[in-house]
């Protein structure tokens, strides 16, 4: 919206003027590296698979995609504030132990309950699993050669990383690696499939193509890529070409639908480590005191921040009695506003709330 | 037809039904996301309830930095969506009523969503099906001028939403009693 209009032109010439927008420069930039890498990684082009070419385009379509939505989204006020911040907090000591927890082991999503953590558990490992053997191979920065004595040679971005027997665990865990991960999604997507369709706390709020499209998504490529592993041991070989090629299908568009739909959360979730951050950061700094009970409720910089934020917006707190709500704690606020509808003032009784959680 | 959330608060008796009823809205699972009030603790049982007003320019969606907070076609302004909501409680301090609720331990913000699968196809909010004193309302905009008729207020007193709330909403509030200085007969 505003966004546009505040930007300033700097005379001179700099590198920026060469693009048409940040978001061209930043496009720019990542295909750059990528082709760097891959020029590297498949020893200056010699080493390309071209079975794989189709995932290629897959890749650079999503990272246009995931470009333009992340653009769109961190050009939002509040967005843009807690980016900024969140970077500049990003080493503090509790880092590592607030990412690990929230992108790891999500310890917030066992607290909304087991089952539902097991099945996040399968299915985002599932996915990353997968994502980190597809996408080296697929850029060709990773590959492997057979030598004559029963050796492989992992090669990463052109240097031999290891040595590991054809027969040996490594090497049967690096072909079962996607097949591995596959099955972990099936497992997971199954699970979340049955609670959609049975629980009802979760049928209430559930829209078909929100809720429902990436677990089918996920569920075909993991089935796609299984049969491709049946026909391949089973089958020997039989309708390969063409099942490949559907699953070839079933990944590309998922890569594409991904910044747009339920699975835009993925790319985005680590700024949940940058609030975590935030808040711990500047509540150490300083915390603002309610001006009527005088409990301490929120950081005086969050307070700022949410109060700037809302006058872009055209929000703002003052009130006529000299109040500006931004100054109450919440109790204090919602006191405030059974006083402002009964003319008698709540918020000045020293007494406090009464316990507002029924038990269901 | 179109219906609304309307408020008239001074019939509240303090019975606590729509905090209950709200706990048992599916998808709330188990938790209500209401508020009641004793207006004067410490003098008399006047009791008030506080509910999301669904604001027209909600603070809470605006400030929230995930747009975990989405806009219902309703007007209806939702729950934070659960895989996208960060955490970050920015939409607990943007509400001008202090509405939005959270849970540390989840690292999720909830809050009244009108029961949007019941509101959505014109079924009335648990509170509003519950509570027993017409307090809670689900009206039509027809209903509601009616209601204004009704009592009659032509001192400009009538409240729906502007000039006495931050902002328009999509819920309706009104204390006809009150503002007419008189006691209303249940
Ligand atoms: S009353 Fe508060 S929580 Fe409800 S829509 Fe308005 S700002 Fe959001
Ligand atoms: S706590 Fe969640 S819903 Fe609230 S502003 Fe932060 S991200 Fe948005």
């Amino acid at each position: 919206m505003q966004a546009n209009t505040s930007i300033t032109k700097k005379p001179g010439s700099s590198v920026n003027d060469a693009f048409a927008s940040h978001f061209a420069k930043s496009m720019f930039l990542t295909i750059a590296g990528l082709l760097i890498l891959t020029f590297i990684g498949t020893r200056m082009f010699t080493h390309v698979d071209l079975n794989l070419y189709g995932y290629m385009v897959g890749t650079i379509v999503f990272i246009g995609g995931f470009f333009y939505r992340f653009i769109a989204w961190g050009e939002r006020p509040p967005t843009k504030l807690f980016i900024k911040k969140g970077l500049k907090l990003l080493f503090r000591k509790s880092t590592p132990k607030t990412a690990v927890n929230h992108l790891a082991i999500y310890d917030f999503i066992r607290n909304r309950g087991v089952y539902r953590w097991v099945q996040h558990i399968l299915i985002g490992w599932g996915c990353v699993l997968a994502f980190l053997v597809t996408f080296p191979l697929v850029f060709s920065w990773m590959y492997f050669t057979m030598e004559d004595n029963g050796y492989y040679t992992i090669v990463l971005f052109g240097m031999n990383i290891m040595n590991v027997k054809a027969d040996g665990i490594i090497a049967w865990l690096s072909y079962n690696a996607l097949n591995i991960a596959a099955i972990m999604v099936t497992a997971g997507v199954c699970m979340a499939l049955y609670r959609r369709l049975k629980n009802m706390q979760a049928r209430a709020e559930q829209k078909f193509m929100y809720d429902f499209l990436p677990l089918y998504l996920l569920l075909f490529i993991s089935i796609t890529g299984l049969l491709l592993t049946f026909q391949n041991v089973v089958l020997h070989g039989w309708m390969q070409p063409q099942m490949s090629l559907i699953h070839q299908f079933s990944v590309i568009v998922t890569l594409i639908y991904l910044p747009f739909g339920k699975l835009a959360h993925i790319p985005f979730r680590p700024l949940s480590v940058f609030a975590r951050n935030y808040r711990e950061h500047y509540s150490e700094q300083h915390m603002k005191e309610c001006k009527v009970c005088g409990d301490q409720f929120v950081s005086v910089e969050q307070s700022n921040d949410v109060i700037q934020v809302l006058d872009v917006n055209e929000i703002d707190f003052n009130m006529n009695d000299g109040f500006n709500l931004a100054e109450l704690c919440l109790p204090c606020r919602r006191k405030y506003r059974i006083a402002k509808f009964s003319g008698f003032a709540t918020h000045q009784v020293k007494v406090k709330e009464a316990n507002q959680n029924a038990n269901g | 037809m179109k219906k609304r959330l309307y408020l008239e608060l001074e019939n509240c008796i303090g019975c606590r039904s729509c905090l209950a009823a709200c706990t048992q809205c599916g998808g709330h699972e188990e938790r209500n996301r209401n508020y009641v009030y004793d207006v004067n603790p410490l003098v008399n049982r006047q009791t008030m309830p506080l509910m999301c007003l669904h604001c027209v320019n909600p603070a809470c969606a605006r400030s929230c930095p995930a747009q975990a907070i989405q806009i219902h076609e309703t007007g209806a302004v939702l729950s934070a969506l659960v895989e996208k909501c960060i955490g970050c409680q920015n939409c607990t301090i943007a509400c001008p009523y202090g509405i939005p609720k959270f849970d540390t331990e989840q690292n999720l913000m909830y809050k009244c969503d009108l029961c949007i699968d019941r509101s959505k196809d014109g079924i009335p909010p648990m509170c509003a099906s519950v509570c027993p004193t017409n307090t809670l309302q689900w009206l039509t905009d027809e209903e509601i001028e009616a209601k204004q008729k009704q009592f009659n207020l032509d001192n400009g007193k009538w409240v729906t939403s502007m000039p006495y709330l931050e902002g328009e909403t999509n819920v309706k509030v009104n204390l006809p009693g009150i503002l007419q200085g008189v006691t209303k007969l249940f």
